[in-house]
């Protein structure tokens, strides 16, 4: 399988052990970042990775953070994208058997390296069920897409414009 | 503080326990339960009080089904929306001081009432920070 990785700048020494492990599983990974631990915005790569599972050339995503809420939600907000943020392997279970997930996601500063990998692995090695077709199209149906923001790698340039002016900031 | 709730029929019992534990004496709230009969399901229900609270009509809101991803994944299809699919107390308040998250979901065959009750303190006993993480609120808020 295809697995597209992404991450924030907090855990992503979690991202690398969950690469590789996805490798030696022989899965081909494609990891779009963030690569080190300097200070960037989970929703950058939220969307990288729901772009490589909505068009298909990726098979699964896996998206972390700190507590997994924020990029997961960013992966969510994507036509056809259904990510689930979970914290045991019942729940990742069940979100790919009747959810049909395409994008789990878990807390990297939250779930400890032994259960991170369980997650991946049963949430992998689950099959979608097929009995839940017409709640897993209402979920699709809920927002209409946004076409700026599929496979646009400046929908950004605004955000990260003002970030580096200093108009963010704590 | 308005504090909406939603759940669906799997979590209607906790959703129960849980309002009134913020009904209690002191607590302060202003509780509205959009749920005094369960959804259909947990899209209904978690749709319904996302669009209450990005109307203004709740500060916050909690949502309640079998295992919290679903309501959690169907809620934030809403433009604007973040909800937080918690199950443990550092979680809870982490995503209100870095999200912002305007719910948090909860799964009543993963959180027992006991642990239910410390999540929503947690949850609801802080604010968010703003700063840094406005960048990503607002990144959030441009996507669907």
């Amino acid at each position: 399988m295809i697995i597209a990785l992404g991450n924030d700048h907090i855990v992503t020494d979690v991202k690398m052990q969950i690469s590789d492990m996805l490798k030696a599983m022989g899965n081909e990974v494609i990891d779009v970042g963030t690569y080190d631990n300097t200070r960037t915005h989970y929703p950058i790569y939220g969307l990288r990775v729901a772009n490589l599972v909505r068009d298909g050339k990726a098979d699964y995503g896996v998206v972390l953070c700190g507590t997994g809420v924020g990029i997961s939600t960013a992966a969510d907000k994507n036509k056809g994208v259904r990510a689930a943020l979970v914290n045991d392997t019942t729940t990742a279970k069940y979100a790919k058997e009747h959810l049909n997930a395409n994008v789990i996601s878990f807390g990297g500063a939250v779930v400890g390296e032994h259960l991170a990998e369980d997650i991946v692995k049963t949430y992998l090695a689950a099959d979608y069920k097929g009995e839940d077709d017409d709640l897993v199209a209402k979920i699709d149906a809920l927002e209409p897409d946004n076409p700026e923001q599929h496979d646009n790698p400046h929908f950004f340039d605004h955000e990260m414009k003002l970030w580096n002016e200093g108009y963010y900031h704590d | 503080m308005k504090i909406a709730l939603a759940s669906d029929k799997a979590g209607f019992e906790l959703k129960e326990h849980i309002k009134s534990y913020l009904q209690g004496e002191g607590k302060g709230y202003e509780v509205i339960d959009l749920s005094e009969k369960p959804a259909a399901d947990f899209v209904d229900s978690s749709v319904e009080l996302a669009h209450y609270i990005l109307d203004g009509k709740a500060d916050r809101g909690v949502m309640f089904d079998q295992y919290g991803t679903g309501s959690a994944m169907a809620s934030n299809k809403i433009h604007g929306m973040v909800t937080a699919n918690v199950v443990e107390e550092n979680t809870a308040h982490m995503t209100t001081q870095h999200n912002g998250a305007k719910a948090i979901a909860m799964g009543a065959g993963i959180v027992g009432p006991t642990k239910a009750e410390g999540i929503v303190d947690s949850y609801l006993g802080v604010n968010y920070a703003g700063g840094r993480h406005q960048i990503r609120l607002d990144m959030l808020e441009k996507l669907i």
